[in-house]
């Protein structure tokens, strides 16, 4: 019975002018989207590939150890395409500095666009699914038993031996199947053109975490045509239903994400959290200063000069680089000779013993302003970004968004893990450096005895993380899309089998 | 006619969607004035006081010499920010509000070179982690709600009266049809308006009785204007509605219909185009830009590099310190007026594409008349060139009228040393013109005008020929 059902309300669908023209403007959209979004994937990946080149270049520039510029850099996401995230918009180079720990607010961007172009909004294909997809469900739900109650079908169906659950489930399952075909089929023509771009190289992972999107597509789907079908079955007449589904609609999908953060509206972080944060962090470098200027002062060389006295030309500079908007504080010092006269080079000793003495301080206060710096950002930054996020959660858009971003891997924990990554480069880098106790060498500040030789250096290299772990975090919102179909459901079907016909 | 327009209003007034709309649109409007009244306040006292500290320092350098003048330039100068930010966001937040007229380049310690204007990029925010800022201003109220509503009082209006029947009984009546099409269309206008006006005038009273914000006899007249093109807008989309009506014969269709084209044209065109057209367009590096300047600089260290570090205080010495210090600031701000205006080209060649979708159309007029977004940014790229102009003769006039000095701009010894009052140098006054506004938006006002007669005029085909 319930296979008869679902035949004949699939039939019906299937044969209206809403199917088609919901599948013709899905298709158009997202065809044309995923070309636009391929090439500015492209134009991402060749500016990384630049980006990579030029940083090694310039850091086989420096001929001796002090003042190198490491930069690393964060390969675009291919499946920014689904959901562009926090992909494009946060940096995406950052320096790899022994004196600081980099984190998130320390990165820049490479790239050679037009920043101006960013006025305009830029779409993902997540973003065409939300709008569309949910306006078809809507669409294809309001009508399911209001029209039929009109028609007067519905008792005519309900005199036969039917169980109320039944004629639920057979519509349910039909216009799920019904609405599956837009998504499907535009996700195919998205994976055709994807596979035929040269640029793109999908994993084995990758399509693991389509699928998940894939799957909380179906479940945000399915919670707007339940919206729907509640919406229908309160309202007994398709025309009311109509109308109320189409302001529902609105509300969800335009009014309230917009609405619900203009309201909260996203203050600066107090400037006294700041400043105290910034003075805690400058009164340990200020620690490290003392340290330094008594080592000057104690050594056999007059002055607090770090050139002891060396007769040769070059450029030295120490000054701590504060960074209010950062929230970072550190040390610069640089010193950098050219060639020694020989007068001088018994002084060499005593610039090695300074260096051998303030570097592995330096790190050790980098290491004490991060635990610092580390619970600090979180306040200022990244928990106003939760409230927000959690805020836009009361809608469905917001669940869907969060979910699909988590199984892109743009989301903030995607990006994180690049920094994450840099961090621990960075203690490879601080490492290696231990391991040929370039501190205490003259190559640390002259090129003397020889330019460095920076292939030995180990090279970064950055993997997204397992799909397993994209799960994990696209998990919760997923989760709530299910409990928020279950819910409605269990209320249409109490309210069903409850009503008169 | 207007018994039928009178009739559609009664329809109206008691259904379901005027409650709905009423109250939508009304919350919508209350957000945007409670959200303006917060940060209105906080936008203008930040602008004062950057203004006040870089007039503080042109008055110091004033107070100094004219040498200073000349050689530290203007300072920053600042954008004001518009009393009907409300209206229009446009960008705002990621165009940048200064233009800096300062930054003399220093080629070495006590040889510094003159000002020049410099344009900064706009500001990606990249500390920011949390969702994308969005905005409830007027433009998104008018431009994808009020869209919206006006499709959903007319998406029935003919096939529902088809559907019901009474559409036969009416034309049997001596009436003809196009009368029954614009009473049809007056009363959809004026039942969509009036929750609209309720909640503009909601709004603006908020708005208007606070003293934290002050609209002046032009902000008003901006206001009303804005207020006349989104009933223009509504018109379009009420004529739209209406057309497909009258072609289909079942209600659900025509909403189907229209909310597909709606999504299409009012959701994705103004995106999905731009990002087409800037897709498209070639990427700009800035590698050759540096190769310019470095270029320059060399030609310029060749010509006049000997006389540089020379000390000697003749006319020849100063007259080529004089030039190579002008001619490089010249330069470099030249170079940074065309890479802008390579940008700037790129933007609005993307702009020109979204005039296909109406909502954007609708975006660009409202920016225009709120004095925000993009065109305004570019209008005070203007007010600065005139304004850096407008300093430059002024330097050189005060100059002149020593007849003492030696006349040669940009180093010490060879300007005048006699004091100068601070009040006498030009301020910057960031200003928006009317005029020049609308003119520049006639044809895009005109382009709205047109669409709407197109879909009014098919409408009124598709009506008198269509069998009921």
């Amino acid at each position: 019975m319930l296979l008869t059902l679902i035949r004949r309300e699939l039939l019906d669908n299937l044969m209206t002018f809403r199917f088609a023209a919901a599948v013709f403007i899905t298709l158009l959209l997202v065809v044309a989207n995923t070309v636009v979004l391929l090439k500015d994937y492209e134009r991402r990946l060749a500016d990384y590939n630049t980006a990579l080149k030029t940083h090694q270049d310039k850091l086989e520039e420096y001929k001796a150890y002090s003042g190198y510029e490491l930069n690393i850099d964060r390969p675009p996401n291919p499946l920014s395409i689904f959901n562009t995230g926090f992909d494009k918009q946060l940096g995406n180079q950052v320096q790899v500095y022994h004196a600081f720990v980099p984190t998130l607010w320390d990165a820049q961007k490479h790239g050679s666009d037009n920043p101006f172009l960013n006025i305009f909004t830029a779409i993902d294909i997540i973003f065409i699914f939300e709008v569309i997809l949910s306006l078809i469900a809507l669409l294809f739900a309001y009508d399911a038993l209001a029209g039929e109650r009109e028609r007067g079908t519905l008792r005519l169906v309900l005199a036969q031996q039917v169980r109320r659950g039944h004629i639920l489930l057979a519509k349910y399952i039909s216009s799920m199947i019904c609405l599956l075909m837009p998504l499907l089929v535009s996700l195919l023509l998205v994976m055709i053109l994807l596979t035929s771009s040269r640029s793109v190289s999908l994993s084995p992972d990758d399509f693991l975490r389509i699928g998940g999107i894939v799957l909380t597509s179906l479940a945000y789907l399915s919670v707007f045509y339940l919206i729907g079908m509640l919406i229908s079955e309160v309202s007994r007449r398709t025309s009311t239903a109509l109308m109320l589904s189409m302001f529902v609609w609105g509300f969800l999908v335009l009014v309230y994400p917009n609405m619900i953060l203009a309201v909260t509206s996203p203050s600066s972080p107090p400037r006294s959290q700041i400043d105290s944060a910034m003075n805690q962090m400058e009164q340990v470098w200020t620690e490290l200063d003392r340290e330094r200027k008594n080592f000057l002062v104690n050594d056999p060389v007059p002055g607090e000069s770090i050139w002891f006295g060396i007769g040769a030309s070059g450029r030295s500079s120490e000054y701590l680089i504060q960074r209010t908007s950062k929230l970072n504080v550190y040390l610069k010092n640089i010193l950098n000779i050219g060639k020694v006269n020989e007068r001088s080079e018994s002084q060499i000793p005593h610039a090695q013993n300074y260096f051998r003495f303030v570097e592995p301080r330096i790190i050790g206060t980098a290491e004490k302003t991060w635990l610092l710096r580390k619970p600090r950002l979180e306040d200022i930054f990244v928990r106003p970004a939760g409230i927000d996020k959690t805020l836009l959660k009361l809608s469905p858009i917001g669940i869907y968004d969060s979910a699909t971003q988590a199984w892109a891997g743009t989301d903030l924990n995607g990006i994180r893990d690049f920094f994450d990554a840099a961090r621990q480069y960075r203690q490879i880098v601080i490492n290696y450096f231990y391991d040929k106790e370039v501190f205490g060498e003259q190559q640390w500040f002259s090129a003397n005895p020889g330019a460095v030789d920076w292939s030995t250096l180990p090279q970064f290299s950055f993997k997204r993380s397992d799909s397993s772990i994209n799960m994990k975090r696209a998990l919760p919102d997923v989760c709530l899309l299910l409990i928020i179909n279950v819910i409605l459901f269990m209320a249409i079907f109490l309210i069903f089998i409850r009503s008169e016909v | 006619m207007w018994h039928i327009t009178k009739r559609e209003i009664y329809d109206n007034l008691n259904s379901l969607r005027f409650a709905l709309t009423t109250v939508l649109l009304l919350s919508l409007m209350l957000t945007n004035a409670v959200r303006h009244l917060r940060e209105h306040p906080k936008r203008m006292q930040k602008y004062n006081e950057a203004v006040t500290k870089s007039l503080d320092g042109l008055a110091s350098h004033a107070a100094d010499s004219l040498y200073m003048l000349a050689q530290q330039g203007p300072g920053k100068l600042y954008k004001k920010p518009s009393s009907l930010y409300f209206c229009a966001e446009g960008g705002e937040p990621l165009l940048p509000d200064t233009i800096e007229g300062g930054s003399p380049f220093g080629y070495a310690e006590h040889l510094r070179g003159v000002w020049k204007l410099k344009y900064p990029d706009a500001n990606i925010n990249m500390k920011r982690v949390g969702p994308d800022v969005t905005k409830v201003d007027w433009a998104f109220i008018i431009g994808y709600v009020l869209s919206l509503i006006a499709l959903l009082f007319t998406f029935d209006a003919f096939s529902g009266e088809r559907e019901r029947g009474t559409l036969r009984l009416m034309l049997a009546n001596s009436v003809p049809r196009h009368t029954v099409l614009i009473g049809k269309f007056l009363g959809a206008l004026i039942s969509v308006s009036i929750p609209f006006t309720l909640a503009v005038l909601v709004n603006l009273l908020l708005i208007s009785t606070s003293s934290a914000v002050h609209l002046n006899t032009e902000a008003w007249g901006r206001l009303g204007i804005i207020f006349f093109i989104a009933l223009l807008y509504t018109c379009l989309f009420l004529a739209l509605g209406l057309l497909i009506s009258t072609r289909v014969q079942r209600s659900a269709v025509s909403l189907v219909i229209l909310l597909l084209v709606w999504v299409t044209f009012v959701v994705f065109m103004p995106s999905t185009l731009a990002s087409i057209a800037s897709e498209f367009s070639p990427s700009l590096s800035s590698e050759p830009f540096w190769k310019r300047r470095n270029q320059i600089q060399e030609e310029l260290w060749d010509k006049y590099g000997r006389w540089l570090w020379s000390n000697e205080v003749n006319e020849e010495t100063l007259t080529a310190k004089s030039k190579f210090f002008t001619k490089d600031a010249e330069a470099e701000e030249r170079l940074n007026q065309e890479r802008l205006t390579e940008k700037v080209a790129q933007v609005q060649y993307a702009r020109a594409v979204t005039r296909f979708s109406p909502a954007a159309l609708l975006q660009h007029l409202l920016e225009s008349f709120a004095g925000t977004g993009f065109e305004r940014h570019l209008q005070f790229g203007e007010n600065t060139q005139r304004y850096a102009h407008q300093f430059r003769e002024f330097v050189a006039d005060t100059d002149r009228s020593d007849p003492e000095s030696l006349h040669i701009l940009g180093v010490r010894e060879g300007m005048t040393k006699k004091k100068i009052l601070p009040e006498a140098v030009p301020k910057f006054e960031d200003t928006l013109d009317f005029n020049k506004d609308f003119n520049a938006r006639a044809m895009e006002l005109l382009l709205l005008v047109l669409f709407v007669m197109v879909l009014l005029s098919g409408a009124y085909l598709a009506f008198v020929r269509v069998e009921v």
